[in-house]
C-alpha cells in the first residue's frame, strides 16, 4: 500500500475487507453527467418537442422507397406489350427460369411443373390468364392470394420473372407422370 | 477497544456453502451442455433427433433457466451465504431455513428440467416455468428472504459493507419483478394465461426480462465481486464514495430499462424513449463497479501472472465492463434497428453470462475450495489452462455472434436502387450466417471443457483433504449494534438495515411505476375506430401449441416500424392486433422469418408439408421437422375453460361461443382437414394438433387492428 494510500485510508473494515476513499475519477463523472444531460435533450426533442414520431419517420422513409419504386417501374417496359416468344429459344434465360423455378415454384406445381399444391402447369388447362408467357410472368407478379399463392414480386428479380415464366411455357405439353388433374379453362392454341 | 466489546466465538455454516457449491458444479455442467447442444442444432437441424423434447424451442428455455437460476442462482447461494456471514459476524439466522431454501430450491430446478422439455411453458423469457413452479420459486425466495435478513437482523457489526447492499438489492427486487411478471390465471395444473395482454405482457415481461439481468446476474455479481476481488488480492477496496454513487445508481437507473428489448415495435414512443435513455445513462453506474473492482487490484497485479483466481476475476470484470458499453450502444435506437432480433445480441448475453458470470463463479470457486475443505488447490497449471480455453471459447463465441448478427442485420435491411428488398428470400440472410454457428457451438464446446477440467481439479483437491470438512469458528467482537454510534449521513444508513432496505425498494419502485402503471390502463392506447376479432377457438388452441413448442424462440411476430420490415412482412404491427394475445408472442430473435402477416400467405397444404418436413418446401430451411404434430390429438375439452378464463380476463368472446368452444373447434377442423385431405395428406391427420396449428398461422394477421391509413403504410 503506497503512502497516499493510506492517507485515504477509511476506518471501515470487514472481515479484514479495508476501504479507502478515492474521490470519483473525474473522466466517470464526466461521463455520467454527459449520459444525463443527453438523456434530457434527447426526451425532450422527441417526446416533448418537435422530433418526429417512429410513424412519422417511417413514414417519410416509405415515401422514399416508394419514390425510387415508381422510377424503376417507369423504366420499365409495360409487361403487357412485350413479345416474350424468343425467350424460348434463349438456353441462358431458360435455365436461370428453371433455377428459380426449382428453388421457388417446385415446392407447390412440382419438379415436373406436374402440379402438387399448385396446379398442372404443363396442360392447356388455365386458371389466371391464357397461358402466354406474358399472362404467366403476371401471376408469378402478382400471385393469387385468393388460392395461396403469394406474389412473387420483389422475391424474384424483375428481370428474371419472364424467364420463369418462359421456363414454364416451354414445359406446356411434356406430359409428367403423375401431373394433377386439369384446372380451369382449356385454352386452344 | 472498551469492555462492552467482549469477544465471542462464532460457528459458521459453512456445509450449506459446501451444498449449494456442489449444486452449482452439478448444473453447470447441465446448462452448458443443454447450451452447446441448442447451438449446433442450429447448425444442423437433424440434431433433435426427430423428438419433440429435443427440440430448439423447448430446450431453449431449459438452457437459460439452468443457466441463469440453477447455475448462477446456485453460486450466488453459496456465494451470499459465505460472505454475508463472515461480513456480519454471525451464523446465518436459522439453519432449517438454509436448508429448505436449498433443497427447495434444487427441487424446483428439477420440476423445472422435467416441464420444459415436455413444453409446460409460459412463454416469457427466463420466466418461462408454470404457476405451479412459480409459486414454490416464491415462497423459496420469501424463505431465502427471512433467513437473509434474520442474519443482518442478528449481526455483530455496526455497519453493512457494500457487498450486503448489493444482496439486499437483489433479495428486495427479484422478489418483486418475479411476482408481478408472473401474475396469470390457470386453466389447468399445467398451463396458465397472463393477466397482461399484448403490450403490457411485452412491457412487464422485457420490465422483468432486463432485469432479470440485472437483479440476478449483475447486482448479487457486483456483491461478490466486492467480497472476493479485495479477499483474494489482499487489497482494500479502492473507493467508498463509488461504491455508494454507483450502488444508488445503479439499483435506481436499472429497472427502467427494460423497454429497450422493445425498440421500433408497437410499444408507445415515450416508453420505448425512456427505456433507451435509462439504458445510456447506466453506462457510468455500471462502470463503477467495473472501475472499483480493477483499481482494488492495484498494486497486486503480479498476482496476474500467478494466480489463477485473480486472471478469472480480471477477465470477469474486463467482460462486465465491455457488456455494461456494448448494452448502452444497442439501446439506441438506430443501433438497436440493426442488432435486435439478430444474434449480436445473443453474442452480447454471453459476453456477460459466459465472460462476466461465469469466469467470476470459476474464480470463487477456486478460492473457495481450499478454504471449505481445508486443503489445496491441486493444480494452479490446470486452472491456468481452463481460464485460457475458456477466454478463447468465449471470445469464438461473441465473435462469431456479433458477425452473425451484423451480416445478418444488414441483409434484411438492405434495399436496392429499385427501392426492392437486396435479399427478399429470409432462408438466404440464415444459410450466408450458418458457418458462423458452427464456430460459436465450437466456442461453447471449449468453454464447456475448460470446465470439466476445473470439475476434475475440484474434485482431486477435494480427495487430497485430510480431515472431514468442518464448519470455521472465528472469534469476533461481540458488538451491540443498536447501542452504538453509527455516524452520519451515509455511514449512519449503512448502520440502519431496515431504512436502507426500504430505501432500496423506494429506488427500484419508482420506474417501474411509472413505465407500467400508465399500460395497464390500455383502452387509452386503442384506436376506437379499428376492430379486431379475438381467435376461435381452434385457433386459440394453435396458438396455446405454438407457445408450447416454443415458436417465439426462433420466429416473431411484430413487423418493426422500419422500411425494410414493412417491404418485407407489411404494415407494421399495431398496438390493437396483439390486444387479445394472452401471452404475447413478439419474440426476441428471428432464427426465422417474423410470422405476424403470414396468415393466408400460403396455403393450408403449405403449411402441413412444411411442419412434416420444411425442406420439401424451402431447399435450404434449418428448421426441425414436426412430425408429432400429426399424430397427436387436439385437446377440445380444454377449450371450454380456456375460453372462459379468456371471456373473464376481456376478451370479447360470446356465450355461446365459450359454451360449445370444443365443438365450434371441431367443425373448422374438419373445414381444414377436409382441404388437406383432397390434397394428399393421410385420413389420420384429423383432429390432429397441426390442424389447430395451421388454423393459428392462417389467422396471423387476419384479424383486423390495421386502420385503413395503417394499411397504406405498408401497401407495396
Amino acid at each position: 500500500m503506497s503512502d497516499t494510500d493510506k492517507d485515504k485510508l477509511t476506518d471501515h473494515e470487514y472481515d479484514g475487507i479495508k476501504e479507502l476513499d478515492n474521490p470519483l475519477p473525474g473522466w466517470w463523472l464526466a461521463t455520467f453527467y454527459i449520459t444525463i444531460v443527453f438523456s434530457i435533450v434527447y426526451y425532450a426533442y422527441y417526446e416533448l418537442g418537435s422530433g418526429p414520431s417512429l410513424d412519422q419517420e417511417l413514414q417519410t422513409k416509405l415515401e422514399k422507397i416508394e419514390e425510387k419504386q415508381n422510377q424503376a417501374e417507369m423504366k420499365q417496359p409495360d409487361p403487357g406489350n412485350v413479345d416474350y416468344s424468343q425467350l424460348l429459344a434463349d438456353n441462358e434465360a431458360l435455365a436461370t427460369g428453371k433455377d428459380i423455378y426449382m428453388q421457388k415454384c417446385a415446392a407447390c406445381h412440382g419438379a415436373q411443373n406436374q402440379g402438387v399444391i399448385g396446379p398442372n402447369l404443363t396442360d392447356n388447362y388455365w386458371l389466371n390468364g391464357k397461358g402466354t408467357i406474358a399472362d404467366i410472368a403476371h401471376v408469378i407478379v402478382v400471385g393469387v392470394p385468393e388460392n395461396g399463392m403469394p406474389p412473387w414480386k420483389g422475391m424474384i428479380k424483375d428481370e428474371d420473372i419472364p424467364k420463369v415464366a418462359a421456363y414454364i411455357k416451354s414445359k406446356v405439353g411434356s406430359s409428367p407422370a403423375g401431373a394433377k388433374a386439369p384446372q380451369g379453362e382449356l385454352i386452344e392454341e | 477497544m472498551t469492555a462492552s466489546q467482549e469477544k465471542v466465538k462464532v460457528q459458521y455454516d459453512d456445509q450449506i456453502v459446501r451444498m449449494f457449491f456442489h449444486a452449482t458444479l452439478f448444473w453447470a455442467f447441465a446448462a452448458f451442455t443443454a447450451g452447446v447442444w441448442i447451438a449446433f442444432e442450429l447448425a444442423v437441424w437433424q440434431l433433435n433427433l426427430n423428438t419433440e423434447w429435443l427440440t430448439f424451442g423447448r430446450l431453449r428455455p431449459l438452457h437459460t433457466n439452468a443457466a441463469i437460476f440453477a447455475f448462477a442462482g446456485n453460486a450466488i447461494f453459496a456465494g451470499i451465504y459465505h460472505s454475508s456471514q463472515r461480513l456480519l459476524k454471525t451464523r446465518m439466522f436459522s439453519d432449517m431455513l438454509s436448508k429448505i431454501h436449498f433443497w427447495g430450491w434444487q427441487l424446483i430446478i428439477l420440476a423445472a428440467a422435467i416441464t420444459l422439455p415436455l413444453g409446460f411453458t409460459q412463454s416469457k423469457e427466463y420466466a418461462e416455468l408454470e404457476w405451479p413452479i412459480d409459486i414454490a420459486v416464491t415462497l423459496i425466495w420469501v424463505i431465502f428472504a427471512i433467513n437473509f435478513f434474520g442474519t443482518l437482523a442478528r449481526r455483530r457489526e455496526k455497519h453493512m459493507y457494500v457487498a450486503i447492499w448489493f444482496y439486499i438489492a437483489t433479495i428486495v427486487t427479484v422478489a418483486v419483478l418475479y411476482i408481478v411478471n408472473n401474475i396469470a390465471l390457470p386453466t389447468s395444473i399445467a398451463h396458465s394465461y397472463p393477466v397482461y395482454a399484448g403490450i403490457q405482457d411485452a412491457l412487464v415481461q422485457w420490465w422483468y426480462g432486463h432485469n432479470a439481468v440485472a437483479f440476478f446476474l449483475t447486482t448479487p455479481f457486483l456483491g461478490l465481486m466486492y467480497y472476493y476481488v479485495p479477499k483474494a488480492a489482499n487489497r482494500p477496496v479502492y473507493s467508498y464514495r463509488l461504491s455508494i454513487i454507483h450502488f444508488w445508481a445503479l439499483i435506481f437507473i436499472y429497472i427502467w430499462a427494460g423497454p429497450h428489448h422493445l425498440l421500433y415495435t408497437a410499444l408507445p414512443d415515450w416508453a420505448q424513449t425512456l427505456g433507451m435513455i435509462f439504458s445510456i445513462m447506466l453506462w457510468a453506474p455500471s462502470w463503477g463497479g467495473m472501475i472499483n473492482g480493477l483499481l482494488t487490484l492495484r498494486g497486486a497485479w503480479h498476482l496476474l501472472r500467478t494466480d489463477p483466481v485473480i486472471k478469472f476475476m480480471v477477465a470477469a470484470l474486463t467482460f462486465y465492463g465491455m457488456a455494461t458499453f456494448e448494452g448502452p450502444l444497442l439501446s439506441i435506437k438506430s443501433v438497436s434497428a440493426l442488432g435486435h432480433y439478430t444474434d449480436w445480441i445473443v453474442g452480447h448475453v454471453h459476453a456477460g453470462t459466459l465472460g462476466w458470470n461465469g469466469f467470476l463463479i470459476f474464480a470463487m470457486i477456486y478460492y473457495l475450495v481450499p478454504k471449505l475443505w481445508k486443503t489445496e488447490l491441486y493444480s494452479k497449471k490446470l486452472a491456468t489452462t481452463h481460464f485460457w480455453i475458456g477466454l478463447l471459447g468465449t471470445l469464438l463465441y461473441y465473435i462469431s455472434m456479433v458477425v452473425a448478427g451484423i451480416t445478418q442485420g444488414g441483409m434484411w435491411r438492405a434495399v436496392n436502387e429499385q427501392g426492392q428488398l437486396v435479399y427478399p428470400d429470409f432462408v438466404e440472410t440464415v444459410t450466408r450466417i450458418v458457418p458462423l454457428y458452427y464456430v460459436r457451438g465450437i466456442g461453447g464446446a471449449l468453454y464447456l471443457i475448460g470446465f470439466l477440467l476445473l470439475l476434475y481439479n475440484v474434485y482431486k483437491s477435494i480427495s487430497m483433504a485430510t480431515e472431514k470438512p468442518t464448519d470455521e469458528v472465528a472469534e469476533v467482537i461481540n458488538t451491540n449494534v443498536k447501542s452504538e454510534d453509527i455516524g452520519t449521513g451515509h455511514r449512519k444508513l449503512e448502520g440502519m438495515a431496515t431504512a436502507f432496505t426500504v430505501l432500496t425498494l423506494i429506488a427500484i419502485l419508482v420506474g417501474s411505476v411509472i413505465e407500467i402503471i400508465p399500460t395497464l390502463s390500455l383502452h387509452k392506447y386503442v384506436r376506437n375506430d379499428v376492430q379486431v376479432e379475438p381467435w376461435t377457438p381452434l385457433e386459440l388452441a394453435g396458438r396455446d401449441i405454438y407457445v408450447r413448442e416454443g415458436c417465439y424462440t426462433c420466429h416473431s411476430q411484430m413487423i418493426r416500424k422500419m422500411p425494410s420490415e414493412v417491404l418485407r412482412y407489411g404494415p407494421a404491427s399495431t398496438i390493437e392486433e396483439s390486444m387479445y394475445n394472452r401471452p404475447f408472442q413478439w419474440g426476441s430473435k428471428r432464427t426465422g422469418p417474423d410470422l405476424a402477416r403470414v396468415g393466408g400467405k400460403y396455403p393450408v397444404t403449405w403449411h402441413y408439408r412444411h411442419m412434416i418436413n420444411p425442406r420439401e418446401i424451402v431447399k435450404d430451411s434449418i428448421m426441425p421437422n414436426y412430425p408429432w404434430l400429426a399424430t397427436e390429438k387436439i385437446d377440445y375439452y380444454a377449450l371450454r375453460k380456456k375460453l372462459s378464463i379468456m371471456k373473464y380476463l376481456g376478451v370479447p368472446y360470446d356465450d355461446d361461443t365459450v359454451a360449445n368452444a370444443d365443438l365450434v373447434a371441431g367443425r373448422q377442423a374438419q373445414e381444414i382437414a377436409d382441404g388437406l385431405i383432397e390434397f394428399g395428406a393421410p385420413e389420420e391427420v384429423r383432429n390432429k394438433e397441426i390442424i389447430a396449428l395451421i388454423s393459428y398461422l392462417q389467422a396471423l394477421g387476419q384479424k383486423g387492428g390495421l386502420s385503413e391509413e395503417d394499411k397504406e403504410g405498408g401497401s407495396e
